[in-house]
């Protein structure tokens, strides 16, 4: 597992993704990454908070996210409590590399007829 | 709360755990506050959902961190490469699969014992779990299911029950389009159409629709089209569809069939479209639409059932709380009018859910159930390992002594117990094939028409997937836990025969009586189940089914188009009927018990509606002989007779119940009543006699009150009448002479729900039989598992102690001594399981107890015969290894020491 967010050559999986995503708008904290990508999704992806602190674990392993100050001062005392997230460089490099991969499958998928008319 | 939650993060290792507390805590606390999560049920969701997402992030955490420790105790410190990994992973399974094999070879009644009691225990899972899934769980092939929402309606002033099916008025439906929470509504009227055209006239199931039907179900109709606006616009041009079945059946499947029309009563429509095979909705053959005039039909006639599809932003609590706002609009402008507005509610619900609403408890303590018989397997086979390594000890000593990795011996241990577990399942798939091909045979006629299939899908063979890697598991983990504390260096300087110990035996006796107690549960349940269907069975039903004959007649508007009509042909139809050899009585009613369908709201002269409910009571047309047909009595005043014509004043029965509820110490013969129906109360009537109670709302239900309408006052409102007869000979032999009768009066007029009494009683409570008898077979099941169990571990206790037997016998013991002795020992273990067993039970007995009728969870009898089955059955189980044990040589068992 901790390999995958290492190595920037291997896909990275769908939750991951939108956690990069998610992050890419700003710092959040992990609540607020939750909520970011169940809205994007429309609730298809559901981050419980097992998966979405591993994620954030492993992701701070690999470096592709380091914990930061947060964009807005929090207001009260429940919030202050809580770590921000924000992609470092080397998460930015991952991301769009990533990215460019999907695009590239897509472009792929889009050039052949039969799946563009929705069949197979 | 919190206390669960922090339950539940223990199972994260500890260094994540620290590290993330206080997000974990404060993201548990955001879910608590999310809308979606308030309320019992929205509650139940979220902690399925926490539980899922923790336990499976829990679950890889600790597997990733348990491999890398692996890797460290294994001395490979430098990492590999994944494929050399990966190889190296498979060749180690290899080398284990075919050593287990080889063990398995080596002591095949090891090996058959092991496979067939999984094979009984993963078989009835899978058996039970596919039809629940085919009838319960997944029951239509709509695509995305939970989105197929069905309104559902409550009027606290008549009834604490909420109802889907045929529950609203054109009104209410037009009230709940007003919110935006579907994309699309609609909502159907169920009745029975007169179809002909063909060979032969039939009656065919309907559903007559307000608006099209297919965007709604989300499928497309197999050929042609779904309604027009036109087509469904009151008085539209005549369309039709119709059913798969229906199409293959009168038509043959002629793929022409959009170019013809068919007759539907007498009139004819074109045939627009043609249902895609599976796709049910209760059944119905025969899609029309509606077509009357909706503005004519008052606020409180309210026969449709309504069904829509969740718009994709919404949600069902978010529908939910639109329709609440619907609700107390509509309550605040018609409260005045009708007063069963007054905090009636509206709710989206899941269609199954909808549907099955009553079959969903039964289900999951059947699912509860036969799980518990595989956790008797799962112990019996953990004691049947622990045995055998316990005779393995030296083997595995020696394994151990020559530098193999404890976790690489309690690795060979799981793939021998996955090796059976799968074995197991492979045969149980096998045993739940069978059953589920048999399973139509269980399904009484009226929910066949359903078209419901159980079958081995994806879902079933995933669930016996998971049940087996559940119960390899399971099995290794105390034999593996027992082979890694091994001391190599202790266990190879002993004999071998003291490996075991004291805590060996103490693991396998609480595994027996966890067995027991298991066991105990089961038969106690299926003892409950069977009393009180044995109760339903002998419920005084009020009135006697045997020789009872009844069918259902619709006489067609068109051909009988007044009262006096459709009274002359019933009164024609009585006559001849009373004509034939061996009928006593016949007669009409419009419903008969065990069961009732209609009833109204009334009113009783000079008295106030007092407390919260708004009387209701069943309203049933029925025609002169029907007390004296049922064998019911005439408590007070008398029977209908010839007096009651339609000129007459209006008069009625009721029944004891009436009277006890509504007219309290009121002489109910100088007392008038009257029915609110249609467009409010109707004239007030007179009642003429009190008749004795029968079970009119199920066999195990109290008596609701009743109102009986004679036939002759009631014939404009009714077309549709239930024959009964009484005969003093078997009631289906007299079909074809009553046919005949029929058609001797009019030769196009079908006759159809032919059922005699008891089939209709039995029908009524199909699900205590079939609930009991599954839960019967579990238990037997279960018992027979732990029989099994107990015998093997008193063989081998008695095997291990076979030197200190004999040392006693040395010094005066007798046989009978050491008899007694070893089923003493039995019985102790017996009679702790039965304590804990009954223990069990009661905690779970408030479930159950919505399941049983007669009888209380805590029921003596039944539990002195459990206790009894049990003694009877733990005898049996150690008398062999007993006696073996009283056979025991002094002579030569000191000769081995």
């Amino acid at each position: 597992m901790r390999k995958r967010a290492e190595d920037p050559r291997k896909p990275l999986s769908l939750p991951v993704i939108h956690i990069l995503l998610a992050l890419a708008e700003g710092a959040r904290h992990g609540y607020a990454i939750k909520q970011d990508v169940e809205e994007r999704t429309g609730g298809a992806i559901r981050l419980g908070p097992g998966t979405l602190y591993e994620a954030i674990q492993r992701l701070l392993d690999g470096g592709l996210i380091e914990e930061g100050a947060a964009d807005d001062e929090p207001a009260n005392g429940q919030v202050a409590q809580r770590r921000y997230y924000a992609l470092t460089a080397r998460g930015w490099d991952v991301l769009r590399e990533e990215l460019r991969r999907l695009g590239a499958i897509l472009d792929h998928a889009r050039a052949n007829p039969r799946l563009r008319k929705g069949l197979v | 709360m919190r206390t669960v939650y922090a339950l539940l993060l223990l199972l994260f290792p500890s260094g994540f755990r620290r590290k993330y507390r206080a997000e974990l805590f404060a993201a548990f606390d955001d879910e608590m506050t999310d809308p979606r999560h308030a309320g019992a049920s929205g509650r139940l969701r979220l902690w399925r959902y926490l539980a899922r997402d923790l336990v499976a992030s829990a679950a890889r955490q600790r597997w990733s961190a348990a491999v890398s420790a692996a890797r460290r105790l294994s001395g490979r410190g430098e990492p590999e490469l994944p494929r050399q990994q990966r190889r190296r992973f498979m060749e180690t399974l290899a080398q284990d699969t075919r050593y287990a094999f080889r063990q398995f070879v080596r002591r095949p009644g090891f090996a058959a014992v092991a496979v067939v009691s999984l094979a009984l225990a993963i078989g009835g899972n899978s058996l039970i779990f596919g039809l629940l899934d085919g009838f319960v769980f997944h029951p239509f092939p709509y695509p995305q299911p939970d989105r197929f929402i069905s309104v559902g309606v409550t009027f606290p002033k008549m009834s604490p029950e909420t109802t889907y099916i045929e529950a609203l008025s054109p009104a209410e439906y037009a009230d709940v389009k007003r919110g935006t929470s579907f994309t699309h509504l609609g909502a159907f009227d169920l009745g029975n159409r007169n179809i002909s055209g063909g060979d032969v006239p039939e009656r065919v199931f309907t559903a007559l629709l307000l608006d099209d039907l297919f965007p709604v179900v989300g499928m497309r109709p197999l050929l042609g089209r779904g309604f027009s606006k036109e087509e469904l616009a009151s008085n539209g041009p005549p369309a039709a569809i119709i059913s798969h079945r229906l199409w293959q059946s009168r038509f043959g499947g002629d793929p022409g069939i959009l170019s013809r029309s068919i007759r539907i009563g007498g009139q004819a429509a074109s045939i627009v479209g043609v249902m895609p095979a599976g796709l049910v909705l209760i059944g119905t053959d025969l899609w029309i639409p509606w077509g009357g005039d909706l503005v004519q039909v008052p606020r409180n006639v309210r026969p449709f059932t309504i069904i829509g599809r969740l718009a994709p932003a919404a949600t069902l609590a978010s529908a939910n709380a639109e329709l609440s706002t619907i609700a107390a609009q509509v309550q605040q402008s018609h409260i005045l009018e009708f007063k069963e507005y007054e905090g009636w509610r509206l709710t989206a619900t899941p269609w199954a859910t909808a549907l099955l609403q009553d079959v969903r408890l039964a289900a999951y303590v059947l699912l509860g159930a036969v799980g518990l018989v595989l956790l008797i397997a799962c112990a019996n086979l953990t004691n049947l390992m622990l045995a055998r390594s316990t005779t393995r000890h030296r083997e595995l000593a020696v394994r151990l002594a020559l530098g193999a990795a404890r976790w690489r011996i309690a690795r060979q241990l799981l793939t021998e117990s996955m090796l059976m577990a799968f074995a197991g399942a492979a045969a149980g798939l096998a045993i739940a094939y069978i059953g589920l091909r048999f399973s139509d045979a269980l399904i009484p006629a009226q929910f066949a028409r359903l078209d419901l299939k159980a079958g081995l899908n994806m879902r079933v063979l995933g669930w016996s997937a998971l049940l087996a890697a559940c119960t390899g598991l399971l099995v290794a983990v105390l034999p593996a836990l027992q082979a890694t504390r091994t001391d190599p260096h202790e266990s190879l300087k002993s004999d071998g025969r003291t490996g075991q110990g004291k805590a060996g035996s103490r693991v396998r006796q609480t595994l027996i009586v966890a067995e027991i107690a298991l066991s105990v549960v089961l038969l106690l349940g299926a003892g409950l189940l069977m009393r009180s269907f044995v109760n339903l069975q002998r419920a005084d039903l009020g009135f006697s089914p045997n020789g009872l004959l009844t069918m259902r007649l619709t006489l067609p508007q068109q051909k009988y188009g007044s009262g006096e009509a459709i009274v002359a042909f019933f009164e024609e139809l009585s006559r001849r009927v009373q004509n034939i050899p061996g009928v006593t009585a016949t007669s009409m009613v419009s419903q008969f018990p065990p069961l009732g369908f209609f009833s109204s709201q009334i009113e009783v002269d000079g008295m106030q509606a007092s407390g919260s409910m708004l009387p209701t009571a069943n309203t049933t047309i029925a025609s002169r002989e029907y007390f004296k047909t049922l064998q019911l009595s005439i408590v007070k005043g008398r029977a209908f007779g010839v007096e009651d014509t339609p000129e007459a004043p209006r008069r009625v029965i009721v029944n004891q119940a009436f009277v006890f509820r509504y007219l309290s110490s009121r002489d109910p013969l100088s007392t008038r009543m009257r029915m609110v129906g249609r467009g409010g109360p109707g004239q007030w009537t007179e009642i003429v006699g009190v008749v004795s109670d029968a079970r009119n709302n199920g066999a195990g239900m109290p008596v609701r009150p009743e109102v009986f309408i004679p036939m002759e006052q009631g014939r404009d409102a009714w077309n549709q009448l239930f024959l009964i007869v009484r005969s003093d000979r078997d009631g289906t032999a007299l079909v074809p002479s009553i046919r005949a009768a029929v058609a001797s009066i009019d030769p196009e007029q079908p006759v159809y729900a032919i059922q005699t009494m008891e089939e209709a009683v039995a029908l009524s409570s199909f699900q205590e039989r079939i609930s009991a008898m599954l839960l019967g077979i579990f238990a037997t099941l279960a018992l027979v598992l732990a029989a099994v169990g107990i015998y093997g571990v008193m063989s081998y206790s008695v095997s291990a102690r076979t030197q200190e037997i004999g040392v006693r016998m040395a010094i005066g013991a007798e046989q009978t001594h050491v008899l007694r002795l070893v089923l003493m020992q039995v019985m102790k273990l017996a009679a702790i399981g039965l304590v804990v067993g009954v223990g069990l039970l009661l905690v779970a007995g408030k479930a159950l107890s919505q399941l049983l009728f007669g009888v209380k969870p805590a029921d003596p009898l039944t539990i002195f015969g459990v206790t009894l089955t049990l003694g009877a059955v733990a005898l049996l189980a150690a008398w062999a290894p007993a006696w073996r044990a009283s056979r025991v040589d002094p002579i030569v068992a000191l000769r081995y020491e």
